[in-house]
């Protein structure tokens, strides 16, 4: 059969295949083919001519990353040029991950001949044994500075898979807090071609301790570094940890203080690891400094006179409205903020109550300082007049169907006069001073004041519960009606009125300044005037109530004569002010009583006002005698004193440390 | 024509065959093979530089009779000078003894001094290194710094048999820790890249921001002594520039070399002695 065959030929041994000549069915797969190949060459063609910023894209982003290290923050300057917060440097060992690679394959390897050699049966899967390598690795080059400066670190397991799997651009830091001569061996034992490198990061330093905590507020480490106009937005990238603002001045110019972030562009390997040199290179700006209005000498005196208690106490430049002073207390370690705050630290600030800003966010019943506004309300409304007396004080007053005492002084003040009501504080004067105009009408002068609305100081989160209390308020609020014992009360800065230390210091301010409002800044430009609406007092009305906020200090019935003791005296100055001792019913330990808060306001000099104060000071015993005279006035007496002699002597000085009554 | 081939390429095969023949030697091997080298190629250094040393002795016999006077009152003063400061150094030990009795602290000697003659010298963009007469022979370790009378030269980086070699402080090789003098803050000095006639420079990293240094006002900088490898107070150079860095946190600047560490001819190796 094979013989008869056409196509087979007859060889010896084998038989082979023969072709015809032409077969017309094979055209078709020559069409086939060619249209294959059309389809192929058509689909690379697309690909390589239309396709290829695509391409070229892709082969970017999957071939580059970026990485992104924050600028240093700008520094914080009070008034005279002092650095109140700078950076300061912290020493770190680093170990660049990248340049292990060949290093860590020889470690895997190692670790899993070991393995077999030693029979186990359950050796460890490829990532665990990767793991293992990983830790073995960077624990031998941790043992290399622990040799050197003798500790005994352990590497972070956990922390150092997650570096791998996210960082593995960025340098894994082994040891964040060497000394100086730790630094120092390792700068002079470490090979120079090491993987170890000796770095210098940067956190906050404040020179002047807790001073002025609140008020500088502190800084968080964050990730959310961004660098404006650097390229490679769409590439993955690598941020090393910055920070932001998150209290104080420090948040509220968080944008102006924050430096300009760097960067760089690595090509790296299939692995992830990068090819030096970078591609691009942007070094980071340090951010701009800021030069607040605090003087910090006095920020200093005032918090060492407030000591230990809860309270607050500012200081505004009448002309300016830039705040000298702005101290809390209790206040907090800045220093422990850096670079992040402990549990303990937490803990211990949540037990003390340190979180609050008492100059900002302290609201307390403003008590007899509340009768500077009571007095203007009554002068300007054309009831109370300068040389008529109102009311004869015998130590009570029937309001309504209540009798109110005068709880000032002897409690028998007589006929006083304006001038006199304001520096013996007589409540009788004011009890029927609330009588005599309408609660509406002192809640209009409190809101003129701008009593009713936070200061808008360049500080975040100021609050809003001061109450500056009408019939409406009360209804809306607590469902009840108006009573005349409310005025009553409203008059004399008690009941349902609260306020800040920050107010009534922006209030003394304006009052001096003879103007309704005082817009208080903690930046300080030198040259600076602030201006509001006058007071619309006759220069008689203005006279008596200045002579009676003099009085206050200078008179014989004045309750704030603690300033003409030698103790607290200021020499050749002549300070007006006004005194008040707020109640406040509270819950301590489960105990409900009253306690007292201190208040003292002030401006002086009084022939040409150039600075404002006010002063609280929170008792801390229920049913202390807990009185302004000798817990606030002492406090503003030391502000006061360091003012004056530092402006009669502007040479820095060294501050020594006292104590008050 | 096939073999003729062959020839031509064998050549290549050859050099492909030693060079997978050498990357399969263990590494000991090769390690003891660089070092035979370099203790066979020692002997003809250090012969060349006694050859040296024989001519300079005969050109200095060249010399006049008035040269050589002059030279002997020159060394005779200097020889006085020298003499007035062991004198004050026997003093200030006697007062270093004193002290430490009174403080009942440790007495102990931290180096033994060893002199050696430099037998070669090689600078280049690469490394600024020289060799010197001494090695293993006189228990020189490797690391162990090296001093002469302008201050530091470097650190012993390799030791052979009867020599080693010195890593000057202006090569990028050597980083050390050190201090303005009259200062107490660690910084760090490593030596820069120097071409070879030029004149010997450093640089130094995380310089306090409160040292001010000028041109017209350079800083003294010496070893600080906290690195537990150089004793303090030795001279390094002389910062004649600083600017500030982009952080903000410290200064970067340049050391001036002294110019003759791409001179010398006597060192001093400061051999640790182990504290008892």
């Amino acid at each position: 059969m094979a013989k008869n065959d056409p196509h087979f030929a007859d060889r010896s041994g084998s038989l082979l295949e023969s072709h015809k000549g032409y077969d017309p069915r094979i055209i078709f797969f020559y069409f086939l083919l060619a249209a294959l190949l059309l389809i192929l060459g058509v689909g690379l063609g697309y690909q390589q001519l239309t396709q290829v910023g695509t391409h070229a894209e892709a082969e970017r982003q999957q071939n580059q990353r970026r990485v992104l290290f924050p600028g240093p923050r700008g520094y914080i300057f009070d008034r005279h040029g002092k650095l109140i917060v700078g950076n300061e440097h912290q020493f770190a060992v680093l170990l660049h991950l990248d340049e292990l690679k060949a290093e860590l394959q020889k470690e895997f390897y190692r670790i899993r001949n070991n393995y077999r050699a030693g029979g186990d049966k359950d050796i460890p899967d490829y990532s665990q044994l990767q793991q293992i390598a990983r830790v073995t690795l960077v624990q031998r080059y941790l043992d290399q500075v622990n040799t050197i400066i003798g500790r005994r670190e352990q590497v972070k397991t956990r922390e150092l898979r997650g570096h791998f799997s996210r960082q593995l651009l960025l340098p894994y830091t082994l040891i964040d807090n060497l000394n100086p001569t730790e630094y120092a061996r390792l700068i002079e034992r470490l090979p120079v071609r090491s993987p170890l490198e000796v770095f210098a990061t940067n956190r906050r330093a404040y020179p002047y301790g807790s001073a002025a905590a609140h008020t500088l507020g502190y800084v968080r480490p964050n990730t959310e570094v961004e660098a404006e106009d650097f390229p490679g937005d769409d590439l993955t990238t690598f941020k090393m940890k910055g920070t932001s603002g998150r209290d104080g001045l420090e948040k509220w110019f968080d944008s102006t203080l924050q430096g300009e972030a760097g960067g760089r562009i690595y090509r790296v390997d299939p692995s992830g690891y990068k090819i030096n040199p970078p591609l691009v290179t942007r070094t980071p700006k340090q951010g701009k400094h800021l030069t607040s209005s605090l003087d910090i000498e006095l920020q200093q005196v005032a918090e060492e006179a407030i000591g230990d208690r809860v309270g607050a106490a500012v200081a505004i430049e009448i002309a300016s409205g830039e705040v000298l002073v702005m101290a809390s207390k209790p206040s907090f370690d800045l220093a422990k903020f850096s670079p992040r705050a402990s549990q303990e630290v937490v803990t211990d600030m949540n037990q003390r109550g340190a979180w609050t800003n008492q100059a900002l966010n302290g609201f307390y019943p403003p008590g007899s300082t509340f009768k500077i506004l009571t007095s203007i309300a009554g002068l300007r409304r054309g009831t109370l007049t300068t040389d008529q007396p109102i009311v004869f004080c015998d130590g009570r007053i029937m309001v309504g169907n209540r009798s109110f005492p005068c709880d000032v002084g002897n409690g028998h003040h007589g006929n006083v006069l304006l001038a006199d009501a304001i520096s013996q504080s007589c409540d009788i004067y004011y009890y029927r001073a609330a009588e005599m105009m309408t609660p509406d009408v002192l809640a209009a002068e409190a809101r003129r004041f701008h009593f009713d609305r936070p200061t808008e100081i360049e500080l975040p989160n100021e609050e809003r519960r001061m109450t500056v209390p009408d019939p409406d308020w009360k209804l809306r609020e607590r469902k009840e009606r108006w009573f005349p014992g409310d005025t009553a009360n409203t008059s004399i800065g008690q009941g349902f009125v609260l306020v800040s230390p920050l107010q009534m210091a922006c209030f003394t301010a304006a009052v001096a300044r003879n103007e309704v409002f005082t817009q208080p800044t903690l930046l300080h430009q030198p040259g600076r005037t602030f201006h509001a609406d006058p007071i619309g007092l006759t220069p008689e009305q203005r006279t008596a109530l200045i002579n009676g906020m003099a009085g206050t200090i200078t008179h014989a019935g004045g309750t704030g004569r603690t300033l003409l003791t030698p103790q607290f005296r200021i020499p050749g100055i002549t300070v007006g002010g006004k005194t008040g001792t707020a109640q406040l019913r509270v819950n301590k330990e489960g105990r409900v009583g009253t306690i007292n808060i201190a208040w003292f306001i002030c401006f002086a000099p009084v022939e040409k006002p150039e600075v404002a104060l006010a002063v609280m000071v929170v008792g801390d015993t229920i049913g202390e005698n807990f009185y302004a005279s000798t817990n606030a006035v002492p406090v503003a007496s030391m502000i006061l004193r360091r003012y004056f002699a530092q402006k009669a002597d502007p040479t820095p000085r060294i501050i020594a440390p006292f104590k008050t009554e | 024509m096939p073999s003729h081939r062959s020839d031509s390429s064998r050549p290549f095969v050859t050099l492909a065959v030693i060079a997978v023949a050498w990357l399969l030697v263990p590494t000991a091997v090769k390690t003891f093979t660089r070092a035979t080298f370099f203790e066979l190629t020692a002997p003809v250094t250090l012969a060349a530089s006694r050859v040296r040393d024989l001519q300079d002795f005969w050109s200095l016999r060249l010399h006049s009779h008035t040269d050589l006077i002059e030279a002997g009152r020159d060394v005779a003063r200097l020889n006085s000078s020298y003499e007035l400061a062991v004198q004050q150094n026997t003093e200030l030990q006697a007062e270093v003894g004193r002290l430490e009795s009174l403080l009942r602290l440790p007495s102990y000697t931290e180096y033994r001094y060893e002199h050696a003659r430099v037998a070669r010298r090689e600078f280049s963009g690469w490394w600024q290194r020289i060799i010197i007469r001494k090695g293993a022979n006189f228990g020189i370790p490797s690391g162990a710094p090296v001093v002469f009378t302008g201050g530091v030269v470097g650190r012993v980086s390799e030791v052979r048999a009867a020599s080693a070699v010195v890593e000057l402080i202006s090569s990028p090789e050597v980083r050390l820790a050190g201090v303005i003098e009259g200062d107490s803050r660690p910084i760090s000095f490593q030596g820069g890249v120097n071409p070879t006639f030029a004149p010997p420079t450093g640089v130094v990293e995380f310089m306090p921001l409160d040292i001010i240094v000028t041109p017209s006002s350079p800083k003294r900088l010496v070893t600080s002594g906290f690195g537990g490898v150089f004793p303090p107070g030795l001279t390094l150079g002389t910062v004649t520039r600083a600017a500030i860095g982009t952080d903000g946190l410290f200064q970067s600047g340049e050391v001036q070399l002294d110019a003759r560490l791409g001179s010398l001819t006597e060192v001093t190796v400061l051999v640790p002695v182990a504290i008892p």
